[in-house]
C-alpha cells in the first residue's frame, strides 16, 4: 500500500542557499510523526513543498500514491492534505464561527449551511472558545489563534495533516487542548500527522517515529530516544544532547 | 443669504451624485481588497457601460426600457470583467506573487489606451446621450432630474445587493476571506483565482453601472471614465484602500463637499474641492478615515 504522504528526493534552492536537497520521507497511514531539527534545517521549506506553495527544483509529493506536482494550493488542500502556519493566517476581520465556517465550505462547498453550522458548535465546545464565538480573530490571544487555527482544519476532517511548530509559545492549557484534538482525529479517523515541532516532550509524547533534518538534508530517523544519540544529530544542534 | 432651503437642496444633491460616485470607488477599493492591485482601467469599464447602456436605448430597447437597459449592461460590462481577468489577469496571478501588482499596472493601463482607442474607433469623437423620458420628480425643496433620481435609486439598490452578498452568501464568506488573508484561503481549499475571477466582474460590473446610471446625465463619449475615475481614485484616498464602508462614507462626502463648493464658493472650481478635501485628509489623516495603516500579505 502507497505511504499517507511520500516525499522523493525533493530539492529547493533559493538563490545561494540549499534550502532543501534531496529529501525522501514516508510517513505511512495513521501514522504520526515528529520532524525535527535545529533552525535553517529547511523543516518549514519542506512544509511548504509538500504543501503547493514552492514548487520544488527537483523531485515530487505524493499523497497516498497520487502525485501533487503541478498542483495548486486549494487542490491540494482539496485532497485533504491539511496544513498549519506558524504564524497563523486567520481571516482577522471574521469573527472565530465565521473563520471555521469558511473552513467548512472551502472544502465542502457543495454543502451549504446546516452542516456547517453544526460542525462549527461542536467545534466551538471542544476548544472552549464559546465565549468568543463572535469575536473577530485578530483579537484573540496568540494561543487562541493558535487553537482556532487548528480547530479550522479539523472542520472537515482530513486526510493528512502537516502541522508547522502548533504549539511555540502558547500556554501549557491550549497546548493540551491540542493535543487531545490532535490525537481524536488521528484515532476516529485515522488521519497521519507530520508534526514539526521544538518541544521535545510532546514530540515524545505524539511521535513513535521522528525524522531529524539538517542543513536540508534527512540527517537521521528513528524513534526520539534513538536519534537523540547519534553524534551528528548531537553536533547539529551545537553539542547539546536534545534533553 | 445661507438659506436653508438652499442648503437642504445642495445637501440632497450632493448625497445623490455622492452614491454614485461611490460605487466607482467601491469598484475600486474592492478588487484592490481582494487582488492587491489597482485597475487602472476602471475609467473604460465605466465608459463601456455608458456606451451600451446608449446602444441599447437608442437602438434596441428604446427609453421606455431604460432600466432592462442598465441592467443589460451592468450584466454585459460583469461578462466582460470575467473575460478579461481570465486572459489578462488570471496567467499574472497564477506565478509567484513577486512584483505581481507591477504587471497588472502595465496590463491595466495597456487595457486603457486599447479600449479608449477603440471606443474613438468605432463611434468616433461624438458625445452621444441616451435621452431619457423620466420627468423631473421634486425630492423635498429640490427638482431633480428623473434621470438622476433613477440612478441615484438604482445605486442604493446595487449597493443593497452587493452588501448583502458579501454578508450573507458563500461568496461573500469565500470573498471576505481572500481580502484578509490570500494564502489562508487556499490553504483552506478555496480557488483563489476563481474568486479573483468574481472580484473583478463585480468590480468593474459597478463602474459599468454608474457608467450606464451616468449616461443621460454626463454623456456618452471615449474619455467619459476619466472624471469619474479621478473621482474615484479621490474618494479611496479619502476614505481607506481596501475599505468598503470608506468609499460609501467617502464617496457621499465628497458629492456633498463639491455640492456645497459650487454652491456657495464658485461652480467653475468643483472639481477643485475634492482635491482640496483629499489634501486635507492626507495632512490629517494619511491613511484615509476608515483604511489599515498595514496589512499581512
Amino acid at each position: 500500500m502507497a505511504a499517507a504522504l511520500e516525499t522523493v528526493g525533493l530539492r529547493k534552492r533559493f538563490g545561494g542557499l540549499l534550502a532543501t536537497n534531496d529529501v525522501s520521507l514516508q510517513v505511512e497511514k495513521g501514522e504520526m510523526r515528529g520532524l525535527i531539527g535545529p533552525n535553517g534545517a529547511g523543516k518549514t521549506t519542506l512544509v511548504n513543498l509538500v504543501t503547493g506553495v514552492y514548487a520544488p527544483d527537483a523531485g515530487e509529493v505524493k499523497l497516498s500514491g497520487t502525485s501533487l506536482t503541478g498542483r495548486s494550493m486549494h487542490e491540494i488542500a482539496r485532497l485533504g492534505l491539511v496544513r498549519s502556519f506558524q504564524v497563523t493566517r486567520l481571516f482577522g476581520s471574521m469573527t472565530v464561527r465565521e473563520n471555521l465556517i469558511t473552513a467548512y465550505l472551502a472544502r465542502e462547498s457543495h454543502v451549504h449551511g446546516a452542516g456547517a453550522t453544526a460542525r462549527a458548535d461542536r467545534m466551538i465546545d471542544l476548544t472552549k472558545l464559546g465565549h468568543l464565538s463572535e469575536t473577530q480573530a485578530k483579537k484573540l490571544s496568540g494561543g487562541q489563534r493558535a487553537l482556532l487555527q487548528m480547530a479550522c482544519g479539523f472542520m472537515v476532517p482530513g486526510s493528512c495533516y502537516v502541522l508547522d511548530e502548533p504549539f511555540a509559545g502558547i500556554n501549557p492549557v491550549i497546548k493540551d487542548t491540542i493535543i487531545d484534538m490532535i490525537v481524536q482525529v488521528n484515532r476516529e479517523h485515522g488521519a497521519t500527522f507530520l508534526v514539526v515541532s521544538h518541544e521535545m516532550s510532546i514530540i515524545r509524547r505524539l511521535c513513535p517515529k521522528v525524522t531529524v533534518m539538517m542543513e536540508g538534508k534527512v540527517a537521521a530517523h528513528g524513534t526520539l530516544d534513538e536519534v537523540a544519540r547519534l553524534p551528528e544529530v548531537i553536533a547539529g544542534y551545537l553539542g547539546k544532547a536534545l534533553e | 443669504m445661507f438659506s436653508t432651503e438652499l442648503v437642504i437642496q445642495t445637501a440632497i444633491s450632493g448625497v445623490m451624485i455622492g452614491v454614485l460616485y461611490a460605487l466607482m470607488a467601491l469598484g475600486i477599493t474592492f478588487i484592490y481588497s481582494i487582488m492587491r492591485m489597482i485597475n487602472w482601467a476602471m475609467g473604460e469599464f465605466y465608459m463601456i457601460g455608458s456606451y451600451l447602456q446608449y446602444v441599447l436605448v437608442a437602438f434596441l430597447l428604446g427609453p421606455d426600457l431604460w432600466w432592462l437597459a442598465i441592467i443589460v449592461s451592468t450584466a454585459g460590462v460583469f461578462v466582460f470583467g470575467l473575460v478579461v481577468q481570465w486572459g489578462l489577469l488570471k496567467p499574472i496571478f497564477k506565478k509567484p506573487p513577486e512584483a505581481r501588482d507591477d504587471y497588472a499596472t502595465v496590463v491595466t493601463l495597456a487595457l486603457l489606451l486599447l479600449l479608449r482607442s477603440l471606443a474613438t474607433g468605432l463611434a468616433g469623437p461624438n458625445q452621444f446621450t441616451p435621452g431619457s423620458t423620466l420627468p423631473i420628480v421634486m425630492v423635498g425643496p429640490l427638482p431633480v432630474a428623473g434621470a438622476r433620481l433613477a440612478a441615484f435609486v438604482f445605486a442604493l439598490v446595487a449597493l443593497g445587493l452587493f452588501w448583502a452578498l458579501l454578508r450573507y452568501t458563500w461568496y461573500g464568506l469565500a470573498l471576505r476571506a481572500t481580502s484578509q488573508s490570500r494564502v489562508g484561503v487556499q490553504t483552506a481549499g478555496i480557488d483563489v483565482l476563481a474568486v479573483d475571477r468574481i472580484a473583478f466582474g463585480i468590480g468593474v460590473g459597478l463602474a459599468g453601472l454608474a457608467g450606464a446610471l451616468l449616461a443621460p446625465v454626463f454623456l456618452v463619449f471615449p474619455t467619459n471614465g476619466l472624471i469619474t475615475t479621478v473621482k474615484g481614485f479621490e474618494i479611496v484616498v479619502i476614505g481607506g484602500l481596501g475599505s468598503i464602508p470608506g468609499a460609501l462614507i467617502a464617496g457621499v462626502l465628497l458629492g456633498v463637499v463639491e455640492s456645497f463648493g459650487a454652491a456657495f464658493i464658485d461652480s467653475a472650481y468643483q472639481n477643485i474641492y475634492g482635491f482640496v478635501f483629499v489634501l486635507l485628509i492626507l495632512v490629517f489623516r494619511p491613511h484615509g478615515l476608515f483604511g489599515e495603516r498595514g496589512r499581512e500579505a
